[in-house]
């Protein structure tokens, strides 16, 4: 009712000559619905839950590639590696990486250094997931709006980046801070320990990653290894939300809808079910769904499902197992996965090392996902899994992280780096022509990007090599 | 009654004896319109030579004392042919005024609701009358202005109950993809709301327009304002032209009542072309649980062995008959101080596609009380509730596209209430318990004061105020919890959406009127003008439902809330000067400062002017006789514009999916507005002429004109490593010119029997002159095709607005494929693969443009003693639009042309090196005849892939309305006790006539708010209706 009164003043003292009361009468255009500056603990809520996000994101751009999954319609582009514009994913890893570089800045103001380094090492992982798929990009000239038309750096430049905001980030964690974690993180709840580990973990990650290059280094990766995740209780995940489902949770929710997505490849079940490997996977029951038979079928990437029915005929994502159920983490980065990498850079070094580490990263997933003890046992007493030192082979190593890698977007540098070498790995039926036999080995650059900034835009086939791959 | 009649015929003799006795005489009677038969009040009567005379009383009567029998008395009134008559020795006389149709006697309203005369008007406007609003039945005010008024473009958006309609007057003016580009509605001087709130973001559910609350019986008048010119005084909002709605008001008199009732029925005016000869399955094998409805075998030779298997007529059988029921009564009388209508009307409507419905109630009361002869006082309320449950519609006929041939549609419910289907959603299933219900409570009221302390100077005071609240309720249920249903949803869901949105206007102006002497008289106006529009929206959405059929918020396990609130003000000053010269010569100069609230304060006022001439020549020198009536009109404009509130600078948002564990996350939004905004500028000029041949039975009027938007303010799509995705500033330019052509004539004009022709015709064309430096394209909007068909439609510079952007077939270009090819040359050859299949190119080319460049309208009426008959045909044409339906029907094998599934054939084109292809391919599923495995065959792996397939020629020529009424004669009415009855049979769109294969190819997906009108989508069928409508008057 006051209001009313109030408006009706307003209106009825038209301002025709007091231009003073005619701007405060105007003021109001301060936006009512959203604040024009963010605290750093709602920015740390936003940033640790996106990228999660990010890494669901990039993971179902790369898991048809990988062949964890398969279209259900022919020649599906994500399948037969066309080239597709991911102006969604790239707006989302900017919007992320810009939140970041506003939490950084305003952290360190605020003399916040935990929220400052816990923000370096989440810019360094988008930095380098961003790197890792598409090659050059945007960095120093972004997100503060100095130039409509940012340039694009250097690919191996932006490595030195993504390792030296792994260092700030874990010495600035290691400092004292003004504002302390708590809550407001989804990944470790405020576990500052814990940040400094993944920040080691990530270095070795992307250390590991120059193993086709001159700069490999494994005592560097074994080092960064060894102050990095000691379990499975230290991985970096986002429990998902009786509020928001898991993001996989939802493509399998769709499915079930008919609003077909999450099938599963056929080379990912004969990976996993004896039929490549000869030993028989106890994960698979826990990690997709079987068919109406109880069976574990899968799709060949980029034939679709042919005559089979939309529900019913072939393993898909289903809510109930490890990486699909609707409270289910998103894994950023893993105790498992960090003894692949250390596997894999012992393998040279210390070939024991390797091996024991190869055999605990196998066990490390499985208890992960829940597998009875005796299973585990069965499966790594295996001779095709013991195989023992003497016959144990780098290609062991990328078999078995390739099963723990499971929807993760790491897992497609493995296998540029491994060059898609896996048994019994082969191109999709109908693959995308332009690759001439080729593997994909890269993302094309977003229409919006080639729209809006066209100029600095590289000019880059999909068999053109990122720089660690060349 | 014969007897009192004789009884009267005595008593008025005595009086005429009485009256023949006095010495100067007097004479009494009753002036008529010949309109309708009723008393006109205000008619002035003048002895002619003299300065003597009277004006008719409230029922049209008068008494008038004259000195001899040679006196003649003209009776004149605005609006009405002046006729004179010499009484001689009556006593009575009994008048019937014509109604004037000259543009010389018509009086217009235009800005502010003032009434000008036509004659004096610089640039073009075009007047509707009631009948020819109400004579289309159309429900939807805007719809009933379709093919009627030249430079306007109306488009309805589908044939669902309610569903919104776009009107664009001369041409989109904003590069601002989601920009309003709709004119200013305007009832009775108050600017009213006319936004349809359609969530892009989801599936359409074919909402109204806010002026579909309007009821059209109410309506007097509807002025269409196009031009700057015309609009410069509403300010910023008129931007895109005005429609000034003018109500019914009582007049002086007995009390009239006014009955309307109409009953109408309509259904699916255009199916598209369909196979029906292969049943349900894939690769041509019959199987009755497969998801592909039409791949399968053929029906006939399954049915040898599967009993009752038969094509079944699901499109038809799908759609209802809809119909409507429209109820309304208006009262209205008063005296020479105080006058009133009043009004009543309830619509109730089905719609074709099932469960779809809307009705609307209205009341409204207006008066007008002359206190003295310096001050009147007038207002009115309008009370509206509308509101229906609106079917995602594009969702029903997609998966009307899954359902199969051969399973019966209708057939869709268990008796436990579970969906009934061999696999597939089935379309009414969804439609029955995927509601979304809306209801709209709104109060539309102004208040108007007049004083006029002498002649020469008067002021007027508008407040007026229209509010509403949009109550929406969606909801998808989730599983009942029977074992082997198949649920709508998985886990279901509700949604709350509450929408209040009040303006307020308030409008004071001060006219002075000067005659400097008998040939120059001059008007000046000046005047305030504020506007403010508060607008709340909350939004409340719960998922899975802890009760199966117990569908609340409190029982949703998942909840998520959303709010946005909008103020928006502004100020203006304004002037407007009419200068009159010896009623030939009319200047026009107006001048206005708005303030707006949505700029940056030092940007936030700006002036604008604008100037008009109409000439009228004819007056001015002597002409041979068969011209009656010849003007020429130019004016110049400028047009300023203000932004969407609230856009200035940075912010910081939590996305809807918080809070998250009882923490709320925050996120940069991604919009960045410049703090530097300066307004919009159109500037436009026209150039125009009206001539009238014999005796104004011949009528001519063109107008050419040219618009230039500049300095738009757009959000620019940014690279989003910038931290922004869209930078909002200005840049660009849009220019649109055309001409308006209007012909009227009246072939035959007798007592008894009237021809009226009234054509229209309009071109406009559309050039984006330039965007900003950097920026190469802005996409308005895309639609999904299969595999690669997808469509765009994109703004580039030096292109047209409405370009539609998708894949095409590879043209043989002798010395190679030039670069930078951006349209698609049709005409060459094909170039076929070494598959034998024409070869796709996916580079996006300009497939057509989904802008008509001329569209149109006839009316005819013809008249006949009590006997009416009109039609109105319109057309548009050289337009193209995305057909979403064939895509899906090529896609799933439904279209007829895939009855060619299984021929063998050459494709017409050459091979890459230019020589005619000669191989052989089959076009059928699987191992063909020749050996070779054709996968998917030809349409799912090739044709379906080709946007080229689907962008097709819209242009159409409709007959939009044809009507036959019969008024009861007086002789009639005596008989009866009504003062007018008249019984009408109305049909709409019965004929059409368009290239297009499909629905009626006007239905597009977007809604009238949407700019993106090249995509049919999956959109609601167009309908035609026949209507019966009965009218009485006490």
């Amino acid at each position: 009712m006051k209001r009313i009164y109030k408006n009706a003043i307003y209106l009825a003292l038209p301002c025709l000559l007091v231009t003073s009361a005619c701007e405060d009468f105007l003021d109001i255009n301060d936006n009512p619905n959203n604040p024009t500056e963010a605290s750093v603990s709602g920015l740390l809520v936003n940033s640790t839950f996106e990228t999660a996000q990010n890494t669901y994101r990039l993971g179902s751009i790369t898991s048809n590639y990988l062949q964890y999954l398969a279209s259900p319609n022919q020649g599906s582009s994500s399948d037969i590696m066309d080239e597709v514009s991911h102006d969604n994913t790239w707006l989302n890893m900017y919007n992320a990486m810009t939140d970041l570089s506003v939490m950084i800045e305003q952290a360190e103001s605020n003399g916040a250094s935990h929220y400052q380094g816990a923000g370096q090492i989440l810019q360094a992982l988008h930095l380098g997931m961003m790197v890792d798929v598409w090659g050059d990009v945007p960095y120093s000239e972004a997100f503060n709006f100095e130039t409509l038309t940012p340039a694009y750096d250097d690919d191996q430049a932006l490595y030195t980046e993504v390792l030296s905001l792994l260092d700030a980030g874990i010495s600035n964690l290691s400092s004292e801070t003004t504002i302390s974690m708590g809550n407001d993180d989804f990944i470790y709840g405020g576990d500052v320990d814990k940040w400094i580990k993944f920040g080691n973990m990530l270095k070795a990650r992307y250390l590991n990653h120059l193993s086709k290059t001159a700069a490999y280094n494994p005592t560097e990766i074994l080092a960064a290894v060894d102050q990095g995740f000691e379990g499975n209780e230290d991985d970096a995940q986002v429990v998902y939300f009786e509020e928001e489902f898991n993001p996989w949770a939802n493509v399998a929710i769709n499915n079930a809808d008919l609003v077909l997505g999450g099938w599963i490849s056929e080379q990912f079940i004969q990976a996993t079910d004896g039929t490549t490997f000869g030993v028989v996977d106890p994960r698979l029951p826990y990690m997709v769904g079987a068919t109406d038979d109880g069976e574990y079928v899968g799709t060949v990437n980029g034939a679709g499902r042919g005559n089979a029915p939309a529900a019913g005929a072939r393993s898909t994502l289903v809510t109930g197992d490890f990486y699909s159920s609707e409270q289910s983490p998103v894994l950023i980065a893993t105790y498992a996965e960090q003894k692949f990498i250390e596997a894999e850079a012992a393998f040279t070094v210390d070939k024991e090392r390797s091996y024991q580490a190869y055999l605990a990263g196998i066990r490390a997933h499985m208890r992960k996902l829940g597998v009875a003890q005796e299973a585990i046992d069965a499966y790594i007493n295996n001779p095709l899994v013991s195989m023992g030192m003497a016959d144990f082979t780098i290609d062991d190593i990328f078999r078995e992280k390739y099963v723990a890698m499971f929807l993760h977007p790491e897992a497609w540098v493995d296998a540029r780096r491994y060059d898609y070498q896996y048994e019994g790995f082969t191109l999709p039926e109908n693959a995308n022509s332009a690759l001439g036999g080729e593997f994909i080995r890269r993302l094309a650059y977003p229409d919006s990007e080639v729209s809006r900034n066209g100029r600095n835009v590289p000019d880059v086939s999909l068999t053109d090599r990122i720089w660690w791959d060349e | 009654m014969r007897r009192i009649f004789t009884a009267f015929a005595i008593i008025m003799a005595v009086f005429h004896f009485m009256e023949a006795h006095a010495q100067e005489r007097t004479i009494s009677g009753r002036v008529i319109s010949a309109e309708d038969n009723t008393g006109l009040p205000g008619v002035n009567i003048l002895i002619k030579g003299t300065s003597e005379g009277t004006v008719t009383d409230t029922e049209g009567k008068f008494r008038l004392s004259v000195p001899d029998q040679n006196a003649v008395l003209v009776f004149s009134f605005v609006g009405f042919e002046t006729q004179e008559v010499q009484p001689q020795n009556r006593a009575v006389i009994n008048i019937t005024l014509r109604p004037d149709y000259t543009e010389m006697a018509q009086v217009v309203v235009t800005s502010f609701g003032i009434e000008q005369e036509k004659k004096s008007l610089g640039y073009a406007v075009q007047e509707l009358g009631s009948e020819e609003i109400t004579k289309t039945k159309q429900q939807n005010v805007v719809s009933a202005l379709q093919g009627q008024v030249a430079g306007v473009q109306v488009t309805n958006a589908g044939g669902a109950p309610g569903q919104s309609a776009r009107i664009i007057i001369r041409g989109v003016n904003s590069l601002d993809p989601s920009a309003d580009n709709q004119p200013l509605f305007v009832v009775d001087g108050v600017p009213i709301d006319n936004s349809t709130i359609e969530d892009s973001d989801r599936t359409p559910r074919g909402l109204s327009n806010r002026a579909a609350d309007i009821n059209p019986n109410d309506i007097e008048s509807m002025t269409v304002l196009k031009g700057a010119a015309a609009t410069a005084l509403y300010g910023v909002r008129a931007a895109n032209g005005a429609v000034i709605i003018t109500t019914k008001k009582g007049r002086a008199g007995a009390v009239r009542v006014n009955i309307n009732s109409t009953v109408g029925f309509e259904e699916v005016n255009r199916y598209p072309r369909i196979q029906e000869v292969y049943g349900q399955g894939f690769s041509g094998q019959y199987n009755p649980n497969d998801f592909w409805p039409s791949w399968g075998a053929p029906i006939a030779a399954v049915a040898d062995t599967v009993p009752g298997y038969q094509f079944e007529n699901n499109w038809e059988d799908a759609m209802n008959t809809g119909r409507q029921i429209d109820n309304s009564v208006s009262v209205s009388g008063g005296n020479e101080n105080a006058t009133f209508y009043g009004s009543f009307s309830r619509l109730d409507q089905k719609g074709i596609i099932p469960f779809s419905e809307w009705d609307r109630s209205t009341a409204k009361l207006s008066g007008d009380i002359k206190i003295s002869d310096q001050f009147n006082f007038s207002g009115s309320v309008n009370y509206i509730n509308s509101g229906g449950n609106r079917v995602p519609h594009d969702r029903f006929m997609e998966r009307m596209v899954y359902w199969a041939a051969t399973q019966d549609v209708t057939d869709y419910i268990n008796p436990d209430g579970t969906m009934k289907t061999y696999g597939n959603t089935n379309p009414i299933y969804d439609a029955r318990f995927s509601t979304f219900q809306d209801d709209v409570n709104r109060v539309i009221g102004n208040l108007m004061l007049n004083y006029k302390p002498t002649e020469w100077l008067s002021f007027t005071y508008r407040v007026g105020t229209d509010y509403y609240s949009d109550s929406r309720t969606e909801i998808t249920p989730g599983p009942m919890g029977i074992d082997g249903e198949l649920p709508l949803s998985s886990i279901g869901f509700i949604r709350e959406t509450r929408i209040n949105s009040r303006d307020l206007n308030s409008n004071l102006f001060m006219t002075l009127n000067n005659e400097f002497s008998e040939k120059f008289r001059t008007t000046l106006r000046v005047g305030n003008d504020i506007f403010e529009r508060d607008y709340e929206r909350v939004d409340a959405y719960g998922e899975n439902f802890v009760i199966p059929n117990f569908y609340d918020l409190s029982y949703a396990s998942q909840i998520s809330n959303s709010q946005d609130k909008r103020k928006r003000r502004l100020v203006g000053l304004y002037g407007d000067l009419m200068l009159d010269y010896d009623n030939f010569l009319f200047l026009n100069v107006t001048g206005r400062n708005d303030w707006s609230s949505t700029l940056p304060e030092a940007n936030n006022s700006f002036f604008y002017p604008s100037v008009n001439l109409g000439f009228v020549f004819s007056e001015a020198f002597d002409f041979p006789r068969f011209l009656s009536f010849g003007k020429l009109r130019a004016s110049w404009a400028k047009v300023g514009k203000d932004t969407d509130p609230h856009l200035l600078g940075a912010t910081y948002a939590a996305s809807d999916v918080y809070p998250l564990n009882g923490q709320v996350g925050f996120s940069r939004v991604s919009r960045f507005g410049d703090p530097e905004l300066k307004p919009e500028e159109t500037y436009s000029v026209e150039f125009g002429t009206n001539l009238q041949f014999l005796s104004n039975r011949l009528g001519v009027d063109f107008t050419w004109y040219k618009s230039n938007s500049r300095n738009q303010i757009i959000p620019v799509p940014i690279s989003d490593a910038t931290g922004y995705s869209v930078y909002i500033t200005n840049a660009g330019e849009i220019e649109n010119r055309g001409i308006e052509l209007m012909l009227t004539g009246s072939p035959i004009r007798s007592s008894d029997f009237s021809w009226d022709i009234t054509v229209n015709l309009s071109n406009n064309n559309n050039t984006v002159v330039n965007i900003r430096e950097g920026i190469d394209e802005i996409v308005v909007g895309s639609q999904f095709g299969y595999v690669g068909s997808t469509v765009t439609m994109k703004l580039v510079e030096g292109e047209p607005y409405g370009n539609i952007y998708g894949s095409s077939y590879q043209r043989y270009y002798p010395d190679g494929t030039p670069e930078n090819l951006t349209h698609l040359d049709a005409d060459r050859p094909l170039v076929i693969g070494a598959n034998g299949f024409p070869i796709r190119n996916g580079n996006q080319l300009i497939l057509g443009n989904a802008i008509p460049k001329w569209f149109g309208g006839v009316r005819n009426t013809l008249n006949y003693k009590g006997l009416d008959f009109s039609f109105l045909v319109d057309f548009r044409a050289d337009v193209e639009q995305y057909n979403q339906y064939d895509n899906f029907f090529s896609a799933f094998g439904i279209a007829e042309y895939t009855l060619a599934r299984n021929e063998t054939r050459v494709f017409n084109g050459v091979t890459a090196e230019g020589s005619p292809n000669t191989q052989e391919v089959w076009l059928g599923q699987g191992v063909g005849p020749d050996g070779v495995d054709y996968g998917a065959g030809y349409y799912r792996n090739h044709y379906r892939s080709v946007s080229e397939n689907f962008v097709h020629d819209a242009s159409f020529i409709k007959l939009r309305n044809i009507s036959l009424g019969y008024n009861l004669q007086p002789g009639l009415l005596d008989a009866t006790p009504f003062r007018s009855a008249r019984i009408a049979v109305t049909a709409n769109n019965i004929i059409l006539y368009t290239p297009w294969d499909g629905f009626d190819p006007e239905s597009f997906s977007a809604g009238a708010g949407g700019n993106a009108v090249g995509f049919t989508g999956l959109g609601y069928p167009g309908v035609r209706s026949l209507l019966f409508t009965l009218n009485l008057g006490f």
